[in-house]
């Protein structure tokens, strides 16, 4: 699981809604992936991301050079980009959780595939 | 002298109005001067109701029109022959023919037996020279494609050929039948990252080449007379002749002419003969083996058609950083090819099934192996993801996905009709949900388009249908529907949730 789908998971355990946002992200095992680095994408991909949790999961996984804030002018700022860039895509979480900061629910992170599903109770209309 | 060329060169004879050079053709590339300027018309077939989708992509790519024919799921484009390799890289075709006479307007005569002579009379009339070079150099690639495969599990060599790719033959081949052009015939089939050097490369090669034997070409020629089989299509309710009997007969009076052998199973050329009312196109078909199953390494029960899958993305136009999302991936066919085209969007592949998550992972593995050998470096990551989920409970923060691309159950060989009625609905909602309102779209496939169309009839305010695409998916008449999200804001439906109507 990369940090970009991370910032897109949201936890739908019933009642929970907008507060199920972010999960909260325990890894095991992390495994760092090259990817081919495309300056545009990152620019574009930046306003779309909730930064304050990506900085809490960058946190979580001991990345060091996450920035605060995303920089002034920072769509020229290759620097900023390439760092963005591997934050985002290149970082993947292979073992772990991913636990629901409302209800508390935990998810388990498997050979790199988050397993989301709710069982029965959890979901009943 | 090779048998091909022997053939080859009975043709010259035959065709009068063509440039015949007078040069004996013990060089394979004693041919390729005026095989560089050689212009020909390519037949495709793609998914019926797609042909559109195929256009764009060949006009895209390769700068050629198509014209679109009323056989259904057949298009046609003129190339120059250097673009061949490139034309094999086409995403949304199943297979290729190069055309070798076509006839809008075929004249059939009124009883069988005269319709089946003019047939006959017709095998030794047409332009065969050039369509059957490009045979040649088409069959070359696939050749060295096969040893290649093998070959690569062992050799550690990258000789660097213009900055592509291994050249695993201690011989430097040259020649017309090349190998930037192999490399990149090895790429589409080995590698789908494809990348747009290649028509830049071909250019430069084939400047660059030397005049050099082509030892391949004659090793692997078998050292006997080419095998064949005709392959008769006919649509149409006029006729007054079957397509066995079409292909019988033609195929007789081919066999007559090049004095090849026919061979329904094991043969090395197929001609094809489409005839749809009066319109009748010759071919040489290309490829065997559709191309349509390229990126999947571990199937599922049902398996989308990657050139299916192709077609699908590129009817929603997906913009770069568009993060599009399949929900029911099964073995992720339509995020693979996603992220392999469009690799500047994001994709994710979700399903509920354990089995099919693990094939779509595997897939996704599949394609980080292929290209890991090719830039033999550590294993590459691509813009893709893949997690467990239920599609009708998307564990996704509400309006933060452009795109969502699905082929929903059909209820035939996956679900069930009954469990349709109310999947759909609540799909269709936690769609509209997780879908950015005003920018955002889907494009989903159905066969269970009754249940589609109930479902989507109570969702006219945040789903807005904006074309239709009629399909045949394994004999099931199916429908890929475009929908549009509407700019409204998603309204959850209870007051639990604790938040109205505000995409956050």
């Amino acid at each position: 699981m990369k940090l970009l789908t991370h910032n897109l998971l949201s936890s739908h355990v019933r009642g929970v809604g907008p507060r199920g946002f972010p999960l909260r992200l325990q890894a095991t095992e992390v495994r760092v992936n090259p990817v081919e680095f495309n300056p545009d994408f990152v620019a574009r991909m930046i306003p779309k991301v909730e930064w304050a949790a990506l900085l809490e999961a960058a946190d979580t996984l001991n990345l060091a050079e996450v920035p605060r804030e995303p920089t002034e002018g920072y769509e020229h700022d290759e620097d900023f980009l390439r760092k963005m860039h591997h934050v985002l895509l290149e970082v993947e979480v292979l073992e772990g959780t991913l636990q629901c900061p409302e209800s508390g629910r935990l998810f388990p992170i498997s050979r790199g595939i988050p397993n989301m599903l709710l069982n029965d109770e959890e979901t009943e209309t | 002298m090779s048998d091909i060329q022997e053939a080859t060169n009975k043709l010259l004879d035959v065709n009068l109005h063509e440039n015949q050079k007078s040069v004996p053709v013990t060089k394979e590339n004693g041919t390729k001067n005026e095989s560089e300027h050689l212009h020909i018309t390519i037949g495709a077939t793609v998914p019926t109701g797609f042909e559109q989708t195929a256009a764009g992509e060949i006009k895209e790519k390769l700068g050629s029109s198509c014209k679109i024919s009323k056989d259904r799921g057949k298009i046609y484009f003129d190339i120059s022959v250097e673009s061949l390799a490139q034309v094999h890289c086409l995403r949304s075709v199943d297979n290729l023919f190069v055309v070798v006479e076509e006839f809008k307007d075929f004249q059939f005569k009124q009883t069988k037996e005269e319709a089946l002579k003019d047939f006959e009379d017709l095998a030794g009339k047409l332009p065969w020279s050039d369509p059957l070079k490009v045979w040649e150099i088409n069959t070359c690639f696939k050749k060295k494609k096969t040893k290649r495969k093998k070959m690569s599990q062992n050799s550690n060599k990258e000789k660097i050929d213009n900055g592509q790719g291994d050249k695993l033959d201690g011989r430097d081949i040259r020649g017309f039948t090349d190998s930037a052009l192999d490399s990149h015939i090895l790429d589409y089939y080995e590698n789908p990252a494809i990348k747009e050097e290649i028509s830049t490369l071909v250019g430069d090669d084939l400047a660059s080449s030397k005049d050099e034997t082509d030892e391949h070409l004659k090793e692997e020629t078998a050292p006997q007379v080419l095998k064949f089989r005709v392959t008769c299509n006919r649509a149409g309710e006029k006729h007054c002749f079957t397509s066995n009997e079409a292909a019988r007969d033609f195929g007789g009076a081919v066999q007559d002419h090049f004095k090849w052998k026919a061979d329904m199973t094991n043969f090395d050329v197929e001609v094809l003969l489409n005839i749809h009312d009066n319109e009748v196109v010759v071919g040489i078909a290309l490829t065997e083996e559709s191309l349509h199953r390229r990126n999947i390494t571990n199937f599922g029960p049902t398996t989308l058609r990657s050139t299916l899958a192709y077609g699908m993305l590129r009817l929603c136009a997906p913009q770069p950083t568009d993060i599009i999302v399949d929900p029911m991936c099964g073995t992720g066919a339509i995020p693979i090819e996603g992220a392999t085209e469009w690799s500047n969007c994001y994709h994710i592949a979700g399903d509920n099934s354990p089995l099919a998550v693990k094939r779509a992972a595997n897939n996704i593995s599949s394609l980080l192996t292929k290209s890991q050998v090719k830039e033999s470096k550590s294993s590459w990551g691509l813009p893709i993801d893949a997690v467990q989920w239920d599609s009708c409970n998307l564990p996704l923060r509400t309006g933060s996905v452009d795109i969502i691309v699905t082929d929903m159950p059909f209820g035939k060989r996956m679900g069930s009709k009954k469990r349709n009625w109310n999947l759909y609905p609540a799909c269709l909602r936690e769609m509209s949900r997780v879908c950015r309102p005003g920018t955002g779209r889907a494009v989903l496939l159905t066969q269970d388009k009754k249940c589609f169309a109930k479902a989507l009839s109570g969702m006219g305010h945040v789903w807005r249908k904006v074309h239709t695409v009629w399909v045949n998916i394994g004999g099931l008449h199916a429908a890929v529907y475009l929908l549009k999200r509407t700019p409204q804001a998603f309204v959850h439906s209870s007051d639990q949730e604790g938040e109205r109507g505000t995409p956050w």
